[in-house]
């Protein structure tokens, strides 16, 4: 099947990033079009029409969102871009930063228009280097060119775009924390209700999106809502940029089309695994998704819906192959020292809860499990799920119990014999 | 005004209420360690989760908006074990170090854990150890191990002290409440509301730890006469069944400490710290014994002795007490008003290092019933020299500077602490202080407050109330 292209349409060289180049591929056409031809109705209604879902990981349909602010009512509102990528194993909106920074002022600028949204805010990861360097570098060019500002092209329509730059913390990339952040308040993810479209930045309704699905709406103003929804399929309209890493001999940032097939993706654009080992799994969409293995992948489609059924999501996009060969205990591990070390603290069960898995976990790989733990990282995980005030106790969850659903036989060995399964060597098939 | 259902019970509640304000309002108990009626909502500790019929979910009550028609079940199998499970986190790595713990016996940890776990810990990992005894201020000193990070202090500083003195450092399950540098928890009059505030023993009143264990101790209602505020509060004694021979009698009758009696019309759950020092003020060495020319006398003769200057004055002058309970005000103006010209005089005034007055309670007038005495009396401006020819002055409490007695008067002194002026006055009767007897105080606003006797007085004292009648002549 052809693998339609909206984002990276370009030869990625040393200036592709700058305002001449962009302009040179067409770049800013879209901001002409919406602020000289097009009301914010119709720029909201070709987005509504697109169907494009969130990429940052919940695929909230963002139109659905743009539709709860109500402009006109007097009242300053907001727009966020979420670039603080932090979920393991994801880094598709780097690459926009890093490649195409104007396509995302340009559709920031354009949200603006459509949400009548003075004062837009870009929260970027604070560990981003080049990526933040390269954003501000055209903010500054976008300011000089009229792009941004008081009178954009002499319309008389306003924004600010304010970069603000995170202090590295993976909580913050979840939209309240993001926002209470953007306050100068400690980073704290918020009580729902109210939601963020309702109160959010400065107590104003606000709309943040993912650094990716804003950065379609110059293409979707471009060619119309209509065109978009015609990519991929009818429920995952678009493309994905999913970032892959693991065992795979191309790692990287690929453009896929929704509906895309997964073994073809892993086997034959990504090169397939290194030293043609077999695929053990793949974590799909982010370590908050739930693992897979290599034989369920190999048969799924890039679809939220299949995705669902097989019992994960495509998440943020952050696929992670695992090879045979990898131990999965020593994995879970890893994973869930991140999640102890980034749970911010604020609410019970993930502040005890991660801290608790965590010790729990390296006492296994110490060789000190007892066979009631598996029960015990399950029943903490559990308690996990849909309790906590932000979305990531759930994740660690999920996390945690996807694996354990999948290889629980690997953590029983681990358990009895007080050593991994394997050898700490990925396994080469014999020469054939 | 919607109408919902708590454990299928019909309860009326207003537009805006949180299931939790209607539950409270309502007598239903649902357990919880951050939400508190007087300050914003955190949502963070999670045990007052709810469920609501027909979801296979729990939510929190206190951010649950109520809605006409909400069937929410506070004990449902399913809030029962997501709270069961929700303890063991809570005490995950706690120290359970109740025997030491000053809260122990008024803890909402303990409460819920012998409610909703009662169960041994199931962790098999080894506690997590955080600072001890960590010095948030010369008042309070902060356990580490013991908080639960439920942010009440915090939020305390931040939206009703307003010295935005707290907020938690560090990260995740090391976090720490922690005193900013810029804005140090010395400077907040009101800091010690955080003990009273802090559901487990993480915060620490210094001037109570390891006094006492609460349950020795009985409250009982009175008011603080610190400020024209007149706080209502409860002072904590030794209970009367529990009064020990070992210890020092003094002990047995002391103030072990002060907590707020809440009460919206005057100051809501909140007192500032000097109404924590009440022993300051009524624990000071007591005068217990009358004088007749600074020589010790019985209270009867004193009495009589003063009687017979009151019968054969000319000019007498009186300098009421504004520390007075508005019914010993009334039972002076009663037996001596005729007899005496009276005046009001302020007891006691700022002292250095006090804060004088501010928009929440803390009032410049350091006295308690201000309000009552000036309604009665005119005011003794104390830079103003006394009538001349006053032949007897008769001094009610303290503050009174005795060089300003005229030079021909002879003097009767009522008061309560020792002070070497007793020893020059013709005579000198003590009187009991406001722990020691019951009444009434006005404060500034018109509010009237009672207070209660916590101690029982000593013989060789006098009720200033029914001394008054006594010292009247016909």
């Amino acid at each position: 099947m052809p693998n339609a292209r909206l984002l990276m349409t370009f030869p990625v060289t040393a200036t592709s990033h700058t305002l001449a180049e962009y302009r040179a591929r067409g770049g800013y056409g879209a901001l002409e079009k919406a602020l000289r031809q097009m009301t914010p109705q119709q720029v909201t209604a070709e987005v509504n029409a697109s169907g494009i879902q969130g990429r940052g990981g919940a695929a909230f349909p963002m139109g659905r969102k743009w539709g709860v602010i109500h402009p006109n009512d007097g009242q300053p509102h907001y727009l966020c871009a979420n670039a603080d990528e932090g979920e393991p194993g994801t880094f598709k909106d780097r690459w926009i930063l890093e490649n195409a920074p104007h396509l995302l002022l340009e559709s920031i600028v354009i949200a603006a228009y459509a949400l009548e949204v003075r004062h837009a805010f870009v929260y970027i990861r604070g560990e981003f280097d080049l990526p933040y360097r390269r954003l501000a570098g055209a903010l500054e060019e976008a300011y000089a060119a009229g792009y941004l500002g008081a009178d954009i092209l002499g319309t008389g329509f306003a924004c600010d775009i304010v970069v603000y730059r995170g202090g590295g913390s993976y909580v913050c990339g979840e939209a309240s924390a993001l926002i209470t952040s953007i306050e100068g308040k400690r980073g704290y993810p918020r009580n729902r209700p109210p939601r963020l479209t309702v109160r959010g930045l400065y107590q104003r309704p606000t709309v943040v999106n993912n650094v990716e699905t804003l950065s379609n709406i110059a293409w979707i103003v471009d060619h119309g809502g209509d065109a978009f929804s015609k990519v991929g399929t009818p429920k995952n309209p678009g493309t994905r940029l999913i970032s892959i890493s693991g065992h795979i001999n191309k790692p990287g940032v690929y453009e896929i089309e929704a509906g895309y097939p997964w073994a073809r993706f892993i086997y034959e654009d990504c090169g397939g695994m290194q030293n043609r080992l077999g695929l053990k799994g793949v974590i799909p969409g982010g370590i908050s998704t739930k693992v897979l293995t290599g034989a369920e992948i190999e048969s799924l489609h890039f679809d939220s819906q299949e995705m669902e059924a097989a019992g994960s999501s495509l998440g943020s996009g952050g696929t992670i192959a695992i090879a045979d060969g990898t131990c999965m205990v020593r994995l879970l591990q890893v994973m869930l020292r991140f999640y102890h070390h980034e749970s911010c603290g604020q609410c019970t069960p993930c502040r005890e809860g991660m801290g608790w898995l965590h010790r729990i976990i390296d006492r296994i790989v110490d060789g000190q499990g007892r066979s009631e733990d598996i029960e015990r990282l399950y029943s903490i995980s559990r308690l996990n799920d849909g309790t906590t005030i932000c979305g990531m106790g759930d994740a660690a969850g999920y996390a945690t119990s996807g694996i354990l659903n999948k290889f629980r036989g690997e953590f029983e060995y681990y358990i009895e014999h007080k050593r991994s399964q394997f050898d700490g060597r990925l396994a080469c098939p014999k020469s054939s | 005004m919607p109408e919902i259902f708590i454990n299928g019970q019909a309860v009326q509640a207003e537009r805006g209420q949180t299931v939790m304000e209607v539950a409270v309002a309502h007598g239903f108990v649902i357990p919880h360690f951050c939400w508190h009626p007087d300050l914003s909502i955190a949502g963070n500790c999670r045990i007052c989760a709810v469920q609501v019929e027909g979801r296979s979910w729990v939510e929190i009550a206190c951010n649950m908006p109520v809605a006409d028609g909400l069937r929410v079940l506070t004990d449902s199998e399913m809030v029962s074990s997501y709270r069961k499970s929700l303890m063991q986190l809570f005490t995950l790595n706690h120290p359970v170090d109740c025997g030491i713990c000053d809260k122990a016996g008024e803890c909402m940890l303990q409460d819920y854990h012998y409610a909703y776990n009662g169960s041994p810990s199931e962790s098999r990992e080894p506690k997590v150890h955080a600072t001890k005894f960590h010095p948030l201020s010369d008042r309070i000193t902060l356990d580490n191990e013991r908080c639960v990070l439920c942010t009440r202090c915090v939020r305390f500083t931040h939206e009703i002290s307003k010295s935005k003195a707290l907020g938690v450092t560090q990260r995740g399950d090391v976090s720490l409440i922690r005193a900013a540098e810029d804005h140090p928890l010395d400077d907040d009059p009101y800091s010690d509301n955080i003990v009273d505030l802090c559901p487990v023993g993480a915060l620490l009143s210094r001037s109570f730890l390891y006094k006492s264990r609460v349950w020795y101790l009985e409250p009982t209602p009175s008011v603080c006469p610190g400020c024209a505020r007149g706080c209502t509060v409860q002072i904590w004694h030794r209970k009367r069944e529990w009064k020990l021979n070992a210890l020092d009698p003094r002990h047995n009758a002391s103030i072990e400490r002060v907590t707020p009696l809440d009460n919206p019309q005057v100051n809501g759950p909140w007192i500032c710290n000097k109404g924590r020092d009440l022993a300051a003020i009524f624990e000071r060495p007591r005068a217990q014994q009358a004088l007749c020319h600074g020589k010790p006398v019985d209270l009867a003769r004193a009495i009589d002795a003063a009687r017979t200057l009151i019968a054969g004055a000319e000019r007498p002058l009186a300098l009421v007490s504004n520390w007075a309970s508005n019914e010993e005000l009334e039972a002076f103006r009663r037996a001596l008003g005729d007899r005496f010209r009276a005046l009001y005089k302020h007891d006691c005034s700022p002292v250095a290092g006090e804060r004088i007055e501010d928009d929440f309670l803390i009032r410049g007038d350091k006295n308690p019933n201000t309000a009552a005495a000036r309604a009665l009396f005119p005011f003794d401006d104390p830079a103003l020299p006394l009538d001349g020819g006053v032949d007897l002055l008769l001094v009610w409490g303290e503050g009174f500077d005795f060089a300003r007695v005229p030079p021909a008067a002879r003097t009767i002194v009522l008061g309560s602490y020792v002070d070497d002026a007793h020893a020059r006055a013709d005579v000198f009767i003590p009187v009991s202080i406001q722990t020691e007897r019951e009444g009434h105080y006005t404060n500034f606003a018109g509010v009237v407050s009672a207070f209660e006797p916590c101690f029982p007085k000593s013989d060789r004292v006098a009720h200033a109330q029914s001394l008054f009648a006594e010292l009247e002549t016909a």
